[in-house]
């Protein structure tokens, strides 16, 4: 492997292993930190394509951070810098995650600890809800969108259907109402 | 183990495909999904709570937890692994035909319906969460018409309700409320 090439190799690890360390709550709140690095500090490609790119990690399925990590360190590396900043971009995220999954079986569950957890706990599942609410706010702007979202909700939480399976059925149901919606306007 | 690995690696690729939306939908995913791994309520609101102060992706602190409860570490690589497997395949794809994928009108009437099903999805993990998190230590929910106030303890579904009113509507920090959360239990449980 030539000098250059491993240069590049380390700057993306260096980049995705930053980002995927220091930044807390998912990975959205990464990509502006990803993208000062990407375009200014090492620059890797230029502004308007790490844009693009940084789009298409959003609307694709998967781990959003993961996705743009694998954008950057194709085009900038190959196949072998796909790998390594996808690397980066988890390590950190995998390894704190089991030890603090380790440390938590050894808290013990008694007296006001547990009454701790139990608070705790509770607030944990309203932060879920207010995660609902606030993609809501984005993403329920037809009356359509609305009855995508009742008709999910209902067939996971009631009817038990795999959520996956929801996800293929929703979009299945937009492709269509899309289809129908473009013909109504040509007829008009 | 190799068996429970295997059925980790699957159903996490099965969400990593199907993830559209970021971490929430695909946690809503993995909550849903999660009754195979036997992981209960009380076990996802500790990760979800965890995930405020482990840094990185939801979805990857999420397999890496639902994976070492259920088979340890091997397992937790297993989910891991799966979870991530879809975007490096998906992405090679689209870098290939990625002019073309731009101007995509299927993908983009596709997520017309992804967007707001992921909403759907994130509430419901949301009450699945709560249905077993606000309930009087050892209650089952079976008995909650018949005896509610021996099934439901008021004080977590005030904590619930204020903590979700504070977060939506003004903002407050999300760690923050957790932490007063976790004082006002302990005290509850002292007096």
């Amino acid at each position: 492997m030539n000098k250059n090439k491993f240069k590049i190799l380390w700057a993306l690890f260096v980049i995705f292993f930053k980002a995927g360390t220091f930044t807390f709550a998912g990975g959205l709140a990464m990509l502006p930190v990803i993208e000062k690095d990407v375009v200014e500090k090492y620059k890797l490609m230029p502004k308007e394509d790490f844009m693009e790119y940084a789009t298409l990690a959003q609307t694709l399925p998967g781990v959003i951070a993961l996705n743009c990590a694998c954008f950057v360190g194709r085009r900038a590396g190959g196949f072998l810098g796909m790998l390594v900043a996808g690397f980066g971009a988890t390590f950190s995220a995998f390894a704190l995650m089991i030890a603090a999954t380790v440390l938590l079986q050894f808290v013990p569950q008694e007296g006001p600890v547990a009454g701790a957890f139990m608070g705790i706990r509770a607030a944990s599942a309203a932060l879920v809800l207010s995660a609902a609410f606030s993609l809501g706010r984005h993403n329920l702007k037809s009356r359509f969108a609305v009855v995508v979202m009742l008709a999910a909700f209902a067939l996971v939480l009631f009817a038990k259907v795999s959520a996956p399976l929801v996800v293929l059925a929703a979009g299945a149901a937009g492709y269509v109402y899309q289809r129908i919606k473009s013909k109504g306007e040509v007829a008009k | 183990m190799i068996v429970k690995c295997a059925e980790l690696l699957y159903s996490f690729f099965k969400i990593g495909l199907m993830g559209f939306g970021g971490g929430y939908s695909m946690l809503s995913m993995i909550i849903t999904e999660s009754e195979k791994f036997s992981i209960t309520a009380q076990q996802f609101a500790d990760l979800n709570a965890l995930d405020m102060i482990v840094p990185g992706p939801i979805a990857i602190n999420a397999a890496t937890y639902v994976g070492y409860l259920y088979a340890g570490f091997w397992g937790a690589l297993a989910a891991t692994v799966g979870v991530s497997l879809p975007s490096i395949i998906i992405i090679t794809l689209v870098m290939r035909f990625i002019e073309k994928y731009k101007e995509n009108k299927f993908m983009n009437s596709f997520l017309s319906g992804v967007k707001p099903a992921a909403v759907g999805l994130i509430a419901a993990a949301s009450l699945t969460i709560a249905s077993g998190v606000l309930l009087q230590p050892g209650a089952q929910l079976a008995t909650l018409f018949s005896d509610f106030f021996g099934t439901v303890s008021v004080f977590l579904v005030a904590v619930f309700a204020v903590t979700a009113v504070c977060n939506i509507k003004f903002n407050i920090n999300p760690i923050l409320l957790t932490l007063l959360a976790g004082a006002a239990g302990a005290i509850w449980y002292m007096l």
